[in-house]
């Protein structure tokens, strides 16, 4: 079963919960286990839940997470199995990454040298390759937290440093692959991962590039697709949103089942005067010409 | 102070009763309002799905227009204000892009420059009323009240958008106002979390297994009600609650509100105007606990 | 109860160079196995920050030049036969990992781009912002994944086995997650277990640098060679002995004493602050010595950079900088010092990666090869110029596990008693069963780390060399009765520790050693009591080899030269 250690310190105030934590294993209690090596933010060994929250250890310091109390609470990293202490086994995670084949896929022949690319894109790169593989966008994903067979943030990231590699030729089996049952449509939008990444990867943002790019592509339609292009559809022709429209729009006809089986609540909000007007009776904003323009510009420069 | 007030699109759709509340007890704070009827929906991050930089110009423009009135935005949604500081922040820290995106707003003459703040009625409440603003605006306290704060991600994450740099206490806005109206505020792990709302019509099952998890563990912490400032997530955590409880074979029966409904209550003001009648999970129960003091609600 | 594998070649490590060698290996039709203590991206390569060296020939460059400044840079203690491959090698090695996927910065034209690097009067080095060694290994582990090459994924390796004829038969090691012993056979075993940084304190180096793999192939009988050759680099963070990439001095980064000077202009007036990592270690070194420094640093300054070149490409040290020692790079200097980061010496190995000569001239432990920072062939002879470990291990990693593969076809499979592992076993459990006493492995560890620090570093004599003799010799009679207090089986840490503080004195006493052998002062060897190079008694190698009775036995073996003859080194 397990339960908390608790452990009496006296640190100094740069120190970070790594100094603290190796502190106790060489001073109190050698038997405290975690994982840790470069001390730098580099390797993500040393990534755990601090006050409830997943980081690595050796980034964060020992006085900004001291509670009124005098308390920091560490635990392992969240939607893993636990070994022992703070060692979580990521085996999971490694076959989550794999999953979207995690290796450059160039199309054509091979050149003599380099294949050329553009600065910006390598730049661009960089963002997504700063990815530690450290696990805490994993550890505090909401959608992974309610079925494991979502794919996870540090996957799509992977997938998506691939789909933006203009050396790549597999952008579109990727993005096939992606729209499926666990893929990119999968993710709650809860920005757990952007806010807990120690390496500023953004990995929400990454997926949300990726269903972008989906749509691009012509991927066959999903709820998830339909229900981004019906919103911007919506806004396009009144400015704001007509919710029972898009909620139809999205199930499309094929998911007539789902809508019927809403019913109920949808009668149960309409006399409560919660079901808004909908389709010819829901007003659109004043001077929609120029939110259309905006949208005509918009489109223009795809 | 006068604000741009933007109500977003849901409170004047599927959560009327937010919108209603908001009405009834705004003027008593000592707030205008000047409503943004001309302002699109932000793109509440679905729109930007398809294509971010449409989202950016959409709300850029809604910026020049606050900007042109000279007055600060009022949102009464996580989701608007979380879309609208985000956008924001990569157009104030990335002059080009706002170069660019001028050139498209310049052509219906406007032009943002990069003024407009952006805050969240709770935010105002925090840093305008403050605590003394607060509780001399409760008329009838909120004794045996136990309510749990439920925020909306958009309204915690990311951070540095937010601007939780400069004003640590948005972090804890909610909880600090439920305190101030005098009742007991319950800490719960799940208040910072996901409702699953974005999720409803993509994956039904993992939304509504995270409307059941987080009520039934604010519950488990000794809730009556869950209070939050996001109409999407009240559409999630009270329009499908029963939804869940039948997914996920429990009993939830946790009524949700919305802030301003609690804080005209503690403002003295009667349940029905409130739109407390109106929630899906019947707040009844709720409202006859708090005893003699609350008006009886006529079914 | 043990289980045992069979394998053609194994790596003992999965940086870049253990990940190099098995996909060479794998390619020329080996059946390969890696490992390795911690998960490949783990691994220490993933430090290296500012890139790696390459002398185009299409753009102009010339492999010669960079070859010659390696053999400088080395103090001419580099064999040059060794320098010349890794120069020719360079251009084709920086393609096959681009090819692969590296995400190498490009020029306007699209191509690969460059920055200037220390010891080099050329802009030569590739790199991916300032993370090049991380951008590498994620790459080498996705081509891993790819082609399926098997990895015993945390398992700590204690020994190496040889079969009846003292051929390399396999490695012994355990799952950290179980505890569960295995036998590992192979026909040939490569080492690239990385370094031994660990053994001073403070160092650059990651938790994981602790000489492993030197020391079993020592313990094994295979010769250390130049192991009193350690860097120290000039720019690591104060206190925390975080690195601070050299390639901020490559993008014009200044280095300020106390009086605002740039003080390099007296020690190496061509090259500032872009002269070979010892002469500029000993500069600052000198400068705090002597009362000029600021607070026992001096100053790294980056202000006039600028924040978007900051941002493109450096800006893994700018967040470095900030988050461990609040410092916004754009608007103040960094206070640095020189900080342990990397050894020179290793196992002894030729151009291909083998730990035996095959034509007599040394002996070795045939079947046994090693790569990168472990091995020593010697490229970086007395000082390594930056961006040159980076190529090292994919130069040299590859031709290990290709020559490892050929080998492997050649040879029978080893025969190794069973009882083996079985005997490895009883050892490990007589050191869990040892009863506690006030002592502890951390407090070894600490004191060892600090007087190696103290009297092996920058400036070093006889007597401070001789007095960390002495500590050491009490460290290792503390060490042979220090108890281990996790008694479990379970990813015992407690028990991974001890074994590595006893791999980490192997290496320090060979360290000690060899430098107290060598009276002269060379690249990052500087003595104070014979302060001059002296090419006609020590143009020579130190190779020690383990006797049974714990002491080292000395050989010596020249420098090979070819083209450059040693001269005097002015930066």
């Amino acid at each position: 079963m397990p339960y908390f250690q608790e452990y009496q310190l006296n640190m100094d105030r740069a120190d970070t919960v790594l100094d603290a934590l190796m502190h106790i294993r060489d001073t109190l209690d050698e038997s405290l286990t975690l994982r840790c090596s470069c001390r730098g933010a580099i390797c993500g060994s040393c990534g755990m839940r601090i006050n409830g929250h997943a980081a690595l250890a050796c980034k964060t310091k020992v006085q900004a997470m001291v509670s009124e109390r005098g308390v920091v609470q560490v635990e392992p990293m969240n939607n893993m199995p636990v070994i022992k202490d703070l060692v979580t086994d990521m085996a999971g995670f490694w076959d989550k990454v794999r999953q979207v084949q995690p290796w450059l896929q160039p199309a054509g022949p091979e050149p003599e040298g380099e294949y050329l690319a553009s600065s910006e894109s390598m730049n661009h790169l960089t963002g997504v390759m700063g990815c530690i593989m450290c696990g805490a966008c994993v550890s505090d994903c909401a959608a992974l937290e309610v079925d494991e067979r979502f794919v996870g943030p540090a996957a799509l990231a992977k997938a998506y440093r691939f789909v933006a590699d203009p050396r790549d030729g597999a952008g579109r089996s990727r993005l096939l692959a992606l729209n499926e049952p666990g893929g990119m449509w999968d993710c709650t939008r809860c920005m757990e991962c952007i806010e807990v990444c120690p390496k500023g990867v953004g990995p929400m943002d990454r997926i949300m590039l990726l269903r972008s790019r989906g749509i691009q592509a012509n991927v066959p339609s999903t709820c998830g697709s339909r229900h981004a292009e019906v919103f911007a559809d919506l806004i396009y022709q009144k400015g704001r949103l007509d919710e029972p429209m898009l909620a139809a729009r999205t199930f499309g006809l094929r998911n007539l089942s789902r809508l019927l089986s809403l019913l109920p609540m949808i009668f149960r909000a309409f006399v409560r005067g919660k079901v808004p007007k909908s389709g010819p009776l829901h007003r659109a904003i004043p001077g929609m010409e120029k939110i259309r323009r905006l949208f005509q510009r918009m489109e223009e420069r795809l | 102070m006068k604000f741009a007030f933007f109500p977003g699109c849901v409170s004047k759709g599927g959560c009327p009763e937010l919108y209603q509340s908001v009405m009834e007890v705004y003027p008593r704070l000592g707030l205008e309002l000047e409503e943004m009827t001309t302002a699109s929906c932000t793109g509440a991050g679905v729109l930007q799905e398809k294509d971010l930089k449409l989202g950016d110009v959409l709300n850029a423009r809604t910026f020049a227009l606050a900007e042109q009135s000279g007055l600060p935005i009022m949102t009464i949604c996580s989701t608007c204000q979380g879309v609208m500081s985000q956008a924001n922040h990569r157009l104030t820290t990335d002059p080009p892009y706002l170069a660019a995106v001028n050139e498209i707003l310049g052509e219906e003459g406007l032009t943002y420059r990069g003024t407009t703040q952006i805050r969240h009625f709770v935010w105002i409440l925090l840093e305008e009323l403050g605590e003394q603003g607060i509780r001399q605006q409760v008329r009838r306290p909120l004794k045996n009240l136990r309510a749990a704060p439920f925020y909306g991600c958009y309204l915690q994450r990311p951070s540095e958008a937010l601007g939780f740099q400069d004003q640590p206490e948005r972090a804890r806005s909610l909880e600090l106002i439920m305190s101030w109206l005098g009742l007991e505020v319950v800490d719960f792990p799940g208040k910072t979390r996901c409702c699953g709302f974005p999720l409803l019509t993509i994956n039904e099952k993992n939304s509504l297994r995270m409307v059941a998890s987080h009520t039934l563990d604010a519950k488990r912490h000794g809730a009556d009600i869950l209070v939050t400032p996001c109409p999407l997530c009240h559409l999630n955590l009270d329009g499908m609650q029963s939804r869940a409880a039948s997914q996920q074979q429990a009993d939830i029966d946790l009524p949700i509100w919305h802030l301003p409904q609690l804080l005209g209550l503690a403002m003295g003001m009667e349940a029905k105007r409130l739109g407390l009648t109106r929630h899906l999970v019947s707040t009844q129960g709720v409202l006859d606990k708090l005893g003699s003091a609350v008006a009886k609600i006529e079914a | 109860m043990t289980t045992s594998y069979e394998y053609d070649v194994l790596v003992m490590g999965a940086g870049l160079a253990g990940m190099r060698a098995a996909l060479a290996a794998h390619e020329a039709g080996a059946r390969v196995a890696i490992m390795t203590k911690v998960h490949p991206v783990r691994s220490h390569s993933n430090a290296a920050q500012g890139g790696i060296n390459a002398a185009m020939m299409d753009r102009g460059d010339d492999w010669e030049e960079h070859a010659f400044e390696t053999v400088k840079g080395s103090d001419y203690l580099a064999d040059q036969d060794a320098v010349e491959i890794l120069a020719q090698e360079a251009g084709r090695e920086i393609l096959t990992l681009e090819h692969m996927g590296v995400i190498f910065n490009r020029n306007e034209e699209g191509r690969l781009g460059t920055r200037r690097f220390g010891g080099q009067k050329r802009a030569r080095t590739f790199f991916v912002s300032d993370f090049t060694g991380q951008a590498m290994l994620h790459v080498l582990f996705e081509q891993l994944m790819k082609a399926r090459v098997p990895v015993f994924e945390e398992w700590f390796v204690t020994s190496l086995v040889k079969d009846t004829d003292g051929r390399c038969a396999g490695l012994i090691g355990f799952e950290i997650r179980t505890g569960q012993f295995a036998l590992v056979k192979a026909k040939a075993v490569i080492i690239a277990s990385g370094g031994l940084g660990r053994v001073f304190e403070p160092s650059t180096n990651a938790l994981i640098c602790t000489g492993d793999g030197m020391a079993i192939a020592y313990r094994a009988g295979a010769p250390l060679m130049d192991m009193e050759m350690v860097q120290y680099h000039p720019t690591t963070l104060k206190e925390k002995g975080l690195l601070i990439t050299e390639a901020a001095r490559g993008e014009s980064a200044y280095l300020l004493n106390c009086d605002g000077e740039r003080f390099m202009k007296r020690y190496a007036p061509n090259m500032m602050e872009l002269a070979s990592r010892d002469v500029v270690s000993r500069a600052e070194q000198t400068e705090i010595n002597e009362g000029r420094g600021v607070d026992g640093c001096v100053l790294l300054d980056c202000r006039h950079l600028g924040r978007r070149l900051i941002h493109e490409r450096l800006r893994q040290i700018s967040e470095e900088v900030h988050s461990f020692a609040g410092i916004d790079l754009t608007k103040e200097p960094i206070p640095i010092q020189p900080g342990m980061h990397y050894q020179m010496g290793g196992i002894k190995t030729d151009v291909d990666g083998r730990c035996w000569d095959v034509h007599g001239a040394w002996a070795g432990v045939p079947g046994l090869f090693a790569a990168g920072e472990t091995a020593c062939l010697s490229l970086h002879g007395g000082n390594r110029l930056g961006a040159n470990s980076l190529l090292d291990t994919v130069v040299f990693g590859r031709r290990a596990g290709r020559c490892a593969a050929d080998y492997a076809r050649e040879v029978p499979t080893p025969h190794v008693p069973d009882s083996t592992v079985g005997m490895e076993q009883q050892a490990i459990s007589a050191l869990l069963s040892r009863h506690a006493n006030r002592d502890s492995i951390a407090a070894i560890r600490q004191e060892m780390g600090v007087a190696m620090h103290s009297h092996l570093g920058v400036f070093r004599d006889q007597e401070g060399m001789m007095t960390a003799k002495g500590t050491l010799e009490a460290l290792r009679d503390r060490y042979s009765r220090v108890s281990v207090q996790d008694k479990g089986r379970v990813f015992n840490t407690s028990l991974i520790r001890a074994l590595e503080l006893g791999f980490m004195l192997d290496c320090a006493e060979t360290i000690v050693y060899s430098a107290l052998l060598r009276r002269e002062s060379r690249g990052a060897h500087f003595r104070t009591d014979y302060l001059h190079r002296d090419d006609v008694e020590w143009l020579k190698h130190i190779l020690l080899y383990r006797q049974p009775d714990g002491s080292s036995r000395v050989e010596y073996f020249p420098v090979r030269l070819t083209r450059w003859e040693p001269k005097v080194r002015i930066y």
